[in-house]
C-alpha cells in the first residue's frame, strides 16, 4: 500500500512538473524545485524496488504491473499526464539505477520538445539515446485478436446483464423471489470490464435496434452511469452500488400496463399520469424485494428521483425540495442520453448521439446537473460512439471508440471509402502524415437513423 | 522439501486463524496474535516456495500444483466448499501480500452464513480490490438464459444495412451542412473542488433521504386506498430498517407522517384504519423485539427511542413488557420503563396485565411504572399483587400504593405492618404516611400502642414517629407529648427509645412551644433519649431562634 502511495505521488508530481515547465522556463526556480522533488521521489522508490515501470494501458496507469486505482485528488494530474503521453505516442516510461537531477532534466527537455515534433516518439527516443536511467517505449495498441476476445467477453457480460434484467422484471411482476446477490455479481463484472474496456462496453450501449427496449435500456443506463462514475473517481464498491441503482432505476415500469408501454402513438394525459407513477412504483417494488440494505436504499432513492430533474420541474412533484442524490443525478443523465438515442415504442425515432448530446447541453442546469454533464461530455467526446460522420477524405464512417486525449479525434469504422464504395476498416483520427498533419478529420455528422444504418453491424 | 508441505501447513494455520478471528474482537490480544502468526507463516511459506501461491478450488478439496493440500468431505465448515459454492475456482496469493490485506481476507472468510445474506464471498473479495490476492470465478452461474445472447445478436443483425441506403447516406453527406461540434470545456480545479464537495455531501447516511421519499409517497397517496394499500409493505420495510440501523429519528418521522395523514378529516374510515395499522405495525411484537435487540446491543440516545415509542399505539404495551424481561442493558431497561410510563397512561388495563408476568423483576418494573403513572385505577390491581411471593415486588407495591395515595389500601396495608421483613414494614409505614387519611393515622397510633411495638428496632420506631409527625394535629401532638413524658418501670431502655422517637417527632413538627418541655429532658441520663431531645432542640432553635 505504501508503495502504491509513493507511485501515485510520483505520477502526480511528474504531471505537475510537465505542466509547470510548459508555462515556465526549465531554469525557473519552480521547475528546478519540482525536478528535484520528482527525482527524490523516484529515487526513494528505486531504493527498495530497483525499477519503476509506468505503463499507460487504455485509460489506466500500471506501475510495475499493478493497476493504479483512480482517485479523485489525482484525477486531473492523471488525466493530464495520460493526454500528454498519448500525444507523444508514449506508453511506457521506465526509471532505474537511481536518477540524478540532470537525468530528470534531460527527460523533461526531451518530453517538451517531442510535443512540438512531427514524430514525437522518435524525437523522444533520439533525445534519450544512451541514457540508461530513464527509457521510454511506444504506446501499445491492443492487438486485434486480443480486442476480439475482449469484445466477446464484453458482449457476453452485456447480454447476461440484459437477460438478468429481463428475468428480474418478470420476477417482480410475478412476485417471485429475486436474487440480489446475483445482480451484484453481474454489475461487478460490468464494472471490471468498464474499468478495462470502457469503449467496448459503451459501444454495446450504442446499438439500439433490440426488441426489448426496457431491459436493454436498464443495462445501458447502468453501463453509462458506471462509466461516468468511474470518470468522477468513485471507488469500485461505489461503482457497483451506482451500477445496481441504475440497473433498477426503471423497476417501477413493471406496473405500467403493457399496452401503455408498447403504445406506438403519443400518450394521452391519463396515460402520462400512469407513466409518471413509475418512480414511486419503483420504490415500492424495490423495498419489498427483500430486507433493505444500503444498496436497496440507494436504489430506491434513485428510482424515485431519476425524473425529478435538476430544477425539480420533472416528476413526481414533491412538497419539500431535498437535495437530489448524486447517483440520481448521474442516472438522470445516463437515462436521458440513452432514451434519446433509442427507438422506444413511444418515441419511434431515435436521435443521433451527437444531437442527443447537444440537447443534453441545452438541458444543463434545468433538467440535468451541469457539473456532472461536463464530466459526461468529456467521457463520450464530441462525437459519441455510434455517430455517423463524414471525413475530410470523403470517407463515411461510424464513431467506434472515443479518445479522451483528443475528444474530437475518435477512432472511426470506415463504411464507405472516398469513392463511395462500401468498405470496412478502422482508422484513428490522431494519425498524422509525414508533415505532422492529421490525416483525417471529421467535417460533417449525419443522422444514421434516416438511412436505416444498423449500428450492430459495426459495433458488435 | 516438497512445496506441498508448507502450503498444507499454511492452510491449517489459516483454518486456525479463521476460528480465532471469528471468536475474538479485533482489539483482543488473541485476535492480534492470530493475525501476526498467520502473516509470519505466510512470509515463511513465500520463502520456501518459488512462485506465488496458486490454489485450485474444488468442491471438497484444494489443490496446489495439482496435489491435494486440503480435503474435507463435510458440507459444513468446509473451506473448499466455502469458496466453491460462490463460484471461486482459483485463489492466488501474490508475493508482496501485506498484513492489512491478509487481515481483510481473513475477516471475509470468517463470516458466517448469517452475515453473508446480502453479499456472497466473491462480492466481498471484489469490493476489497486486493492487490495481492487474486481469484478466478466461474461466471457461468450468472447466465440466466444460455441462448439469450445468440437470439439477441441474431435479431439485431437480421436487418442488414442495404447498399442503397448506404449510398444515399453517402450522397446526402456530401450535401450536408458542415459540422458544428459540441464545445468541450476541459475540466479544471473548480470542477474538481465542486466534485469534492459533492462527495462530501454524498457520504451522509441515505436513510433519512429515503424516509423523506416515503413521506412524500404517503402524502401523495394517503387518500387513495388502493395505492396506500400497495405502499404499506414498503413503509413497513423502511420502518423496520430504520430501527435495525438504530435510526429512531427516521422511524419516528415515518410514524409522525402517518399520524398527520390520519388526522385529515377528508379521508374515509377505511383509509384511517390502514394508517392506524401502520402505527400498530410500529408497535408490533417483531418491531419491538428488534428495538430491544438494538438498544440492548448498542448505546443509543435515549431521547429518540422514547420519542419513537411515544408515537406508538397501545398494542405496543404487551411486547414492550415482554422485552422488559429480556433486556440485559440497564439503560435499555430504563428507556423501556420510561416509555411504558407514557404509553401505559393510555391503557392501564393492558399495562396491568404485566403484573401477572412470571418474572418477578418484570412485575416490579410494572409496579414502578404504575407508580410513575400514578393512576388510581391501578390500585385494585396493585392490591392483588401485594401478596406477591417476592419481597422486592411487595415492597414496590406498598411504596406505590402510598405514592398513589390510595385510601382503600389502608386496611390491606395493616397486615404488612407485621411483615417479617423490616424493610416491608418501614415501606408500609411510609405508605400510610403518604395516604395520610384519618384511618392511616389511627392505624399507626394503634400499632405504636401495642406491646410488640416497644421491642421493634429504634430505626423502625423512628419511622413511625416521623410519619406520624406529618399530621401535626392536636391528637398527634398530644400523643407525642404523652409518650415523651412517659416513664416505665420495666423495659426502661426500650421505653426511652419510644420517648426519643417522640422527641424526634416533636422536633420535626417544629413548634416553638415544645422547646420548653424538650429542654426539661435535655440532661436525661439515657443517652439515646438525651441525644434525640438535644437534636430536636437544635432543630427547633435553628428555625425559631434561641429562647
Amino acid at each position: 500500500m505504501e508503495e502504491l502511495r509513493k507511485i501515485i505521488e510520483i505520477i502526480s508530481n511528474l504531471a505537475i512538473l510537465i505542466r509547470t515547465s510548459q508555462v515556465h522556463d526549465i531554469k525557473n526556480v519552480a521547475v528546478v524545485n519540482l525536478i528535484e522533488k520528482v527525482t527524490g521521489l523516484i529515487n526513494n522508490f528505486l531504493k527498495d524496488e530497483k525499477i519503476l515501470q509506468i505503463d499507460l494501458v487504455g485509460e489506466f496507469f500500471y506501475a510495475n504491473d499493478t493497476r493504479l486505482k483512480y482517485s479523485i485528488e489525482h484525477l486531473l494530474n492523471f488525466d493530464f499526464l495520460s493526454r500528454e503521453l498519448k500525444k507523444r505516442n508514449i506508453g511506457t516510461v521506465i526509471f532505474k539505477n537511481m536518477l540524478g537531477t540532470e537525468d530528470t532534466k534531460t527527460f523533461l527537455k526531451a518530453f517538451l520538445s517531442a510535443g512540438f515534433s512531427k514524430d514525437p516518439l522518435k524525437t523522444m527516443l533520439d533525445s534519450l539515446k544512451g541514457m540508461t536511467s530513464i527509457t521510454v517505449d511506444r504506446l501499445k495498441r491492443v492487438k486485434e485478436d486480443e480486442a476480439l476476445d475482449m469484445r466477446k467477453v464484453v458482449k457476453k457480460t452485456y447480454f447476461n446483464a440484459v437477460s438478468f434484467s429481463k428475468g428480474l422484471m418478470n420476477k417482480i411482476k410475478t412476485k417471485e423471489a429475486v436474487n440480489i446477490k446475483k445482480a451484484k455479481r453481474i454489475v461487478e463484472s460490468m464494472v471490471d470490464l468498464i474499468l478495462e474496456e470502457e469503449q467496448l462496453f459503451l459501444g454495446m450501449t450504442a446499438i439500439k435496434d433490440y426488441d426489448e427496449y426496457t431491459y436493454h435500456h436498464s443495462v445501458n443506463v447502468s453501463v453509462l452511469s458506471i462509466a461516468l462514475g468511474q470518470r468522477l473517481g468513485l471507488s469500485k464498491k461505489a461503482l457497483n452500488e451506482l451500477g445496481l441503482a441504475a440497473l433498477f432505476h426503471d423497476m417501477g415500469k413493471v406496473e405500467v400496463p403493457i399496452e401503455i408501454l408498447n403504445k406506438p402513438t403519443a400518450f394521452t394525459e391519463d396515460e402520462w399520469l400512469i407513466m409518471r407513477k413509475h418512480p414511486q412504483w419503483g420504490v415500492k417494488a424495490l423495498l419489498t424485494l427483500k430486507t433493505p440494505d444500503p444498496v436497496l436504499v440507494r436504489s430506491s432513492i434513485v428510482a424515485f428521483e431519476h425524473h425529478l430533474h435538476y430544477n425539480y420541474s420533472g416528476y413526481p412533484k414533491v412538497r419539500v425540495r431535498h437535495e437530489q442524490d448524486l447517483y440520481s443525478r448521474i442516472v438522470t443523465i445516463a437515462d436521458q442520453y440513452d432514451a434519446m438515442t433509442s427507438s422506444r415504442v413511444y418515441s419511434r425515432v431515435p436521435l443521433p448521439p451527437d444531437k442527443a448530446l447537444s440537447i443534453l447541453i441545452d438541458r444543463s442546469g434545468t433538467q440535468v446537473d451541469p457539473l456532472l454533464l461536463k464530466f459526461f461530455i468529456n467521457m463520450v467526446g464530441v462525437y459519441p460512439i455510434g455517430s455517423m460522420v463524414l471525413l475530410n477524405t470523403n470517407e463515411l464512417g461510424i464513431v467506434y471508440q472515443s479518445n479522451p486525449a483528443f475528444p474530437d479525434r475518435p477512432r472511426i469504422r470506415i463504411i464507405m471509402d472516398s469513392s463511395g464504395r462500401r468498405t470496412d476498416t478502422t482508422v484513428d483520427l490522431t494519425e498524422r502524415d509525414a508533415e505532422g498533419r492529421f490525416i483525417r478529420s471529421i467535417v460533417k455528422t449525419l443522422d444514421y437513423t434516416k438511412y436505416k444504418i444498423n449500428l450492430a453491424e459495426y459495433l458488435m | 522439501m516438497s512445496e506441498v508441505t508448507p502450503i498444507r501447513d499454511l492452510l491449517q494455520t489459516l483454518l486456525k486463524t479463521k476460528k480465532l478471528v471469528r471468536m475474538y474482537p479485533e482489539n483482543n490480544p488473541m485476535y492480534i496474535k492470530a493475525i501476526n502468526d498467520m502473516y509470519e507463516k505466510t512470509v515463511e511459506v513465500f520463502q520456501d516456495i518459488e512462485n506465488d501461491i496458486t490454489l485450485n478450488i474444488r468442491q471438497y478439496e484444494i489443490l496446489y500444483d495439482d496435489k491435494q493440500v486440503y480435503y474435507n468431505p463435510e458440507k459444513t465448515d468446509n473451506l473448499a466448499l466455502f469458496f466453491f459454492k460462490d463460484g471461486i475456482r482459483e485463489l492466488k496469493f501474490l508475493r508482496g501480500l501485506n498484513k492489512e490485506e491478509l487481515e481483510d481476507f481473513l475477516k471475509i472468510i470468517s463470516l458466517d452464513e448469517k452475515e453473508l445474506i446480502d453479499d456472497d464471498i466473491v462480492t466481498l473479495l471484489w469490493e476489497k480490490d486486493f492487490q495481492h490476492i487474486k481469484y478466478v470465478v466461474d461466471e457461468s452461474v450468472l447466465t440466466e438464459d444460455e441462448d439469450y445472447e445468440l437470439r439477441a445478436t441474431q435479431q439485431v443483425l437480421e436487418e442488414t444495412t442495404s447498399p442503397d441506403d448506404l449510398l444515399r447516406a453517402y450522397r446526402d453527406a456530401m450535401d450536408a451542412e458542415g459540422v458544428k461540434p459540441t464545445q468541450i470545456v476541459p475540466l479544471g480545479e473548480t470542477d474538481l473542488k465542486a466534485l469534492m464537495q459533492e462527495f462530501e455531501k454524498d457520504s451522509e447516511p441515505k436513510l433519512k433521504k429515503l424516509v423523506y421519499i416515503i413521506s412524500e409517497m404517503i402524502y401523495q397517496e394517503y387518500n387513495n386506498k388502493k395505492e396506500l394499500e400497495e405502499i404499506i409493505p414498503a413503509i413497513r420495510s423502511v420502518l423496520e430498517y430504520s430501527i435495525k440501523m438504530a435510526d429512531f429519528e427516521s422511524a419516528t418521522e415515518i410514524l409522525k407522517v402517518v399520524k398527520t395523514a390520519a388526522e385529515d378529516k377528508e379521508i374515509s374510515g377505511d383509509i384511517k384504519l390502514l394508517l392506524k395499522k401502520i402505527v400498530e405495525f410500529g408497535g408490533s411484537e417483531s418491531v419491538i423485539k428488534n428495538i430491544g435487540e438494538v438498544i440492548d446491543r448498542i448505546e443509543v440516545e435515549e431521547g429518540p427511542v422514547k420519542e419513537y415509542i411515544q408515537q406508538l399505539d397501545r398494542n405496543a404495551i404487551t411486547p414492550l413488557i415482554e422485552i422488559l424481561g429480556e433486556l440485559k442493558n440497564m439503560r435499555a431497561r430504563r428507556v423501556v420503563i420510561d416509555s411504558l410510563a407514557i404509553l401505559g397512561r393510555r391503557d392501564i388495563q393492558n399495562l396491568v396485565k404485566g403484573l401477572s408476568d412470571e418474572r418477578w423483576y418484570v412485575v416490579r418494573n410494572i409496579v414502578y411504572i404504575l407508580r410513575l403513572i400514578g393512576d388510581k385505577r391501578s390500585v385494585e390491581y396493585l392490591l392483588k399483587t401485594i401478596r406477591h411471593p417476592d419481597m422486592r415486588v411487595r415492597r414496590e407495591v406498598i411504596k406505590t400504593l402510598g405514592e398513589i395515595k390510595a385510601p382503600q389500601a389502608v386496611s390491606t396495608l395493616r397486615d404488612h405492618l407485621n411483615d417479617p421483613d423490616p424493610q416491608i414494614r418501614i415501606a408500609t409505614v411510609r405508605a400510610l404516611g403518604s395516604i395520610h387519611t384519618e384511618a392511616a393515622k389511627r392505624l399507626l397510633l394503634q400499632r405504636i400502642n401495642t406491646k410488640d411495638f416497644l421491642h421493634r428496632g429504634l430505626e423502625e420506631k423512628k419511622e413511625y414517629f416521623e410519619v406520624l409527625s406529618s399530621w401535626k394535629d392536636e391528637e398527634v401532638i398530644e400523643f407525642l407529648l404523652k409518650t415523651l413524658k412517659k416513664n416505665a418501670l420495666f423495659n426502661r431502655a426500650k421505653n426511652f427509645e419510644n420517648r426519643a422517637c417522640a422527641a424526634y417527632a416533636l422536633g420535626l413538627i417544629g413548634s416553638k412551644e415544645h422547646l420548653k418541655i424538650l429542654k426539661k429532658y435535655s440532661d436525661s441520663g439515657n443517652p439515646v433519649f438525651r441525644d434525640h431531645v438535644r437534636n430536636a432542640i437544635i432543630r427547633l432553635e435553628a428555625s425559631h431562634g434561641r429562647t
